[in-house]
């Protein structure tokens, strides 16, 4: 259970991103968060695992407050918690294994770490979880070699190697075409139904919500507009999150 | 079970047996048999030169001599043979398939190297201990500039040494213009500014910077290949002025600066030509690849509308060129700042000649004023340069409304106009500049040219000239390791996308930044008198100054490149519960690591060129050879050897390095 209270941040410049939001995400849901650019979707996500500090409310995850969290705990916390992001946020130079291996960083040694040493299991793992994705043969090549949508699979491989109870993807298809768009969420949805991992994964298009999403909320200017089934959004609901002038688009 | 592991074994010396004695025989053949031509080629070229090196190395510095009794040998042998044991490995594994890796030969080539370069730079730390106490007392004197004194009533005043510098105002009779018009009598003094050696110095730049763009500019169009094959001969043209660019470019200013005083004599003019030569071929090489970049689309679609040929190099291939050309300029105004504050050294004029008078008196306060007067000065052409640079780049400049006013219908421009020829004028006062002098040229310059095509190639000299160069090629690269290791650390200081948002660590990036500008304002040849002081004349004292430049030089370069990266990677790792260093060692360090490489070579192609003149300072190296042995006893047909020698490896150098370059990045 992930339970957000009266979350508020204030950016140093003044912007206010989030006002006072709360809601309430049980296990095993996929809730889709929607809202405009600049709504605060990708602040709220990154509220979550602290990448964002939050200015005020708390962040409450199976008891543990995540807001309250010291510095070490955090990150026991952060690697339980995976994270998809739109611009797939891999290192381009390194390899696609490489790319993958570092969503362990948060179990292994830190310190042999660092010379890019990972026991055999942990590369056994990452090779696992490639071919899940259908990537095993890409394992050594460089990660910016890769089309948009096996660099948003390494991404997710990447995630799933820290065994995250929860996963936070911040727009993961907003960069790909409506094809891989769906290949990127089927996975998602897996996991989701599969493994029981909760997901909250921001979304602009309705479509996709109405598809994949049990749950979701909505965001204008940095408040919550919406909270419930994908499938009581409708027109009306509609013009008040996009505004009076959106028109619903579809894909595909 | 055995009987197919037996098989399997025969099978596979079966086919590794002939690779590996191959290899065995001559280093590289293995490689080259099993179709890895470029690996097997590799292997032998670098196999040679490792020999090469090391004989070399050990007969004229007896690098890695190890006395057994009677018996002399030298133990960097054992690295060539783990070398060539190595090849022979890797011929038997790629035979079998299985990976090869580069590490271990690249680990055991950089040991040698580096053993030889340390030994042949006559590296001996022992004397920045032993020697400290120089250290101490210029650096006290470096605190201590001798700018202000105090007069008999005890007020602070400027010292003489300062007038030197920033020039005095002097009771003078009056011009005999004003005279000539009764404006004066001629008796009466007047008050007037006589310019000082740092207003020389900006004479110099100035002055050499303009010369230098007006005569470019014609040139590049005859080195830019998309225009020379419009032309009957244009091949030949374009090779020749490029190979013209290239060989010019590759002396260094001071070395012009040898040649041109046999021809104008000592002082400000001749300093005046020795970087309008550098700076016209290094504009014109920057110019030329400008014009050769310049979009098509816009040439194909002026010339659709009916324009003449004209008409279209005014519209569509005017706008193209005009502001990268500004820029180059600018950029190139801001070098030869640089440069002629050091061309003194050899030419005369400016302050780089105050300098050398201050070392020879042994007055370090007053040098000290020079270098702090330096630094300030190129700092704020360094500033000036790139803000301008910038708003050409981001085109900032074009920011208005409305149509706009004929320019010579605006007050602003007569203004600038009017100032600009003010400066240039007085500019040109100041340089003593002189076209008799130019069209009498000493005796000797025939000499000079008659030598400098007649090379003195006997092998005493050959060798000499050869031994010097690989001495100043491996103070370069010692230098260029030094300074780019110190400045690592130091450049993560200076990186504002690091070093996070409190107080202490935004002083840190202050000071850092303020310290990498203030370092690389100087010329290496100005830091030569500091280490001469502390750890004597010699390619070890030249070597610490090329450092000291590199680390402010490659430490800004290196800042910029973490602020570069894509913090996205970073932030990924960060969520994945990753500790802030593991976030930097998969998260950044693979960002930056090869920009850091190519800027490391791209520094180290600087720093042989820079190595070539640190000698003219007490710096060591091939300098050294050219200015008190061969110049300075008139052997012009041996400084000929020499800088055909420095020409024939800076130019290679420079490609390799641009090449290097271009596939790392």
């Amino acid at each position: 259970m992930l339970r957000v209270e009266n979350l508020t941040k204030v950016y140093p410049n003044g912007t206010v991103a989030l006002k006072d939001v709360s809601f309430q995400v049980a296990d095993g849901e996929f809730l889709a968060v929607i809202g405009l650019s600049g709504s605060g979707k990708s602040t709220l996500l990154r509220c979550i695992n602290r990448l964002i500090e939050p200015t005020a409310g708390k962040i409450f995850w199976n008891d543990i407050e995540i807001t309250a969290a010291p510095v070490s705990d955090l990150r026991k916390i952060r690697r339980q918690i995976g994270m998809i992001f739109q611009q797939f946020n891999l290192v381009k130079r390194s390899s696609v294994l490489t790319n993958v291996l570092s969503g362990r960083l948060g179990y292994v040694n830190p310190y042999t770490s660092l010379l890019n040493y990972f026991p055999a299991e942990e590369h056994q793992r990452a090779m696992n979880n490639l071919e899940q994705l259908g990537l095993a043969d890409k394992a050594h090549v460089r990660a910016d070699s890769l089309s948009g949508g096996q660099q948003q699979r390494v991404g997710i491989a990447r995630a799933l190697m820290q065994d995250p109870k929860l996963i936070l993807a911040d727009e993961p298809v907003a960069s790909l075409d409506p094809v891989l768009a769906h290949s990127i969420l089927k996975y998602l949805e897996q996991l989701n139904k599969e493994r029981g991992i909760t997901v909250l994964c921001s979304l602009h298009f309705l479509d996709l919500v109405h598809r994949y999403a049990t749950h979701a909320i909505a965001l204008k200017d940095g408040q919550l507009v919406f909270q419930g089934l994908p499938e009581k959004i409708d027109d009306a609901q509609f013009k008040a999150i996009y505004g009076q002038d959106a028109e619903r688009v579809s894909i595909v | 079970m055995s009987d197919r592991a037996a098989l399997s074994t025969s099978e596979v010396s079966r086919n590794s047996l002939l690779p590996v004695l191959l290899s065995l025989i001559i280093p590289g053949a293995g490689q080259f048999y099993l179709k890895q031509r470029n690996r097997g080629l590799a292997i032998f070229a670098v196999f040679l030169i490792q020999f090469l090196l090391t004989s070399w190395a050990f007969d004229n510095y007896q690098v890695g001599l190890l006395v057994i009794s009677a018996f002399e040998t030298n133990w960097l042998w054992i690295f060539l043979v783990v070398f060539w044991v190595w090849n022979v490995n890797d011929a038997h594994r790629l035979a079998q398939n299985k990976r090869v890796t580069n590490l271990f030969a690249m680990v055991i080539v950089a040991l040698v190297v580096y053993i030889i370069a340390w030994q042949v730079t006559d590296v001996q730390l022992v004397r920045l201990v032993t020697r400290f106490g120089n250290a101490l007392k210029i650096g006290n004197d470096l605190i201590h500039p001798d700018l202000f004194t105090q007069d008999a009533s005890g007020n602070w005043v400027p010292s003489e040494n300062f007038g030197y510098i920033f020039g005095t105002i002097e009771q003078q009779p009056p011009p005999e213009l004003f005279v000539r018009l009764g404006l004066v009598s001629p008796t009466t003094m007047l008050p007037t500014y006589q310019a000082g050696k740092i207003v020389e110095t900006i004479a110099l730049g100035f002055l050499a910077t303009v010369f230098s763009t007006i005569i470019a500019l014609p040139l590049s169009f005859f080195a830019a290949h998309n225009v020379m094959v419009r032309v009957p001969f244009g091949n030949t043209i374009y090779y020749v002025t490029r190979i013209f660019f290239n060989v010019v470019r590759s002396v260094d200013t001071l070395i012009w600066g040898l040649i041109v005083i046999l021809w104008v004599g000592l002082g400000p003019f001749a300093g005046v030509i020795a970087l309008t030569i550098h700076s016209v071929a290094a504009l014109g090489k920057l110019y030329s690849e400008e014009i050769e970049h310049i979009d098509p689309g816009p040439v194909e679609a002026i010339t659709a509308t009916g324009a003449t040929f004209l008409q279209t190099i005014r519209y569509a291939v005017f706008p193209q060129i005009v502001p990268p050309f500004v820029g180059y300029t600018l950029l190139r105004w801001d070098i030869n700042m640089r440069s002629a504050t050091i061309v003194g050294f050899v030419a005369g004029g400016g302050i780089g000649y105050f300098v050398v008078e201050t070392l020879r008196k042994s007055a370090y306060n007053q040098y000290a004023a020079a270098l702090w007067a330096i630094a300030v000065v190129i700092m704020v052409v360094d500033f000036v340069s790139a803000k301008w640079r910038e708003r050409i780049s981001t085109g900032e400049t074009q920011v208005q409304t409305g149509p706009r006013r004929p320019f010579y219908l605006s007050l602003r421009f007569w203004f600038y106009l009017l100032v600009g020829i003010a400066v240039f004028a007085y500019f040109w006062s100041l340089s003593e500049i002189s076209l008799k002098a130019m069209l009498s040229p000493a005796p000797t310059l025939g000499q000079v040219a008659f030598g400098f095509i007649n090379l003195n190639l006997d092998p005493p000299v050959v060798s000499d000239v050869v031994n010097q160069m690989l001495v100043t090629i491996f103070q370069a690269l010692l230098a260029t390791t030094l300074g780019s290791l110190v400045a690592v650390p130091f450049s993560f200081l200076a990186a504002h996308n690091l070093t996070g948002r409190s107080r202490l660590s935004a002083w840190l990036y202050y000071a850092t930044r303020g310290l990498f500008n203030f370092l690389r304002s100087i010329e290496a040849l100005l830091y030569v008198a500091i280490f001469f002081y502390w750890v004597s004349f010699g390619s070890f004292a030249g070597m610490l100054a090329l450092a000291v430049t590199t680390f402010g030089l490659i430490g800004k370069l290196f800042s910029e490149a973490i602020e570069n990266i894509d913090p996205g990677p970073h932030e990924a790792i960060i969520a994945t519960g990753a500790t802030r260093l593991q976030a930097i060692v998969f998260g950044v360090l693979p960002q930056i690591i090869p920009p850091f490489i190519s800027y490391a070579i791209y520094q180290w192609d600087i720093n042989v060129r820079l190595a070539t003149i640190v000698g003219f300072a007490g710096g060591g190296g091939i300098g050294n050879l050219l200015l008190n042995d061969y110049f300075a006893f008139s052997k012009y047909r041996s400084a000929g050897t020499a800088v055909a020698l420095i020409v024939l490896v800076v130019i290679p150098m420079d490609f390799a390095s641009a090449r290097i370059r271009r596939r790392l990045v």
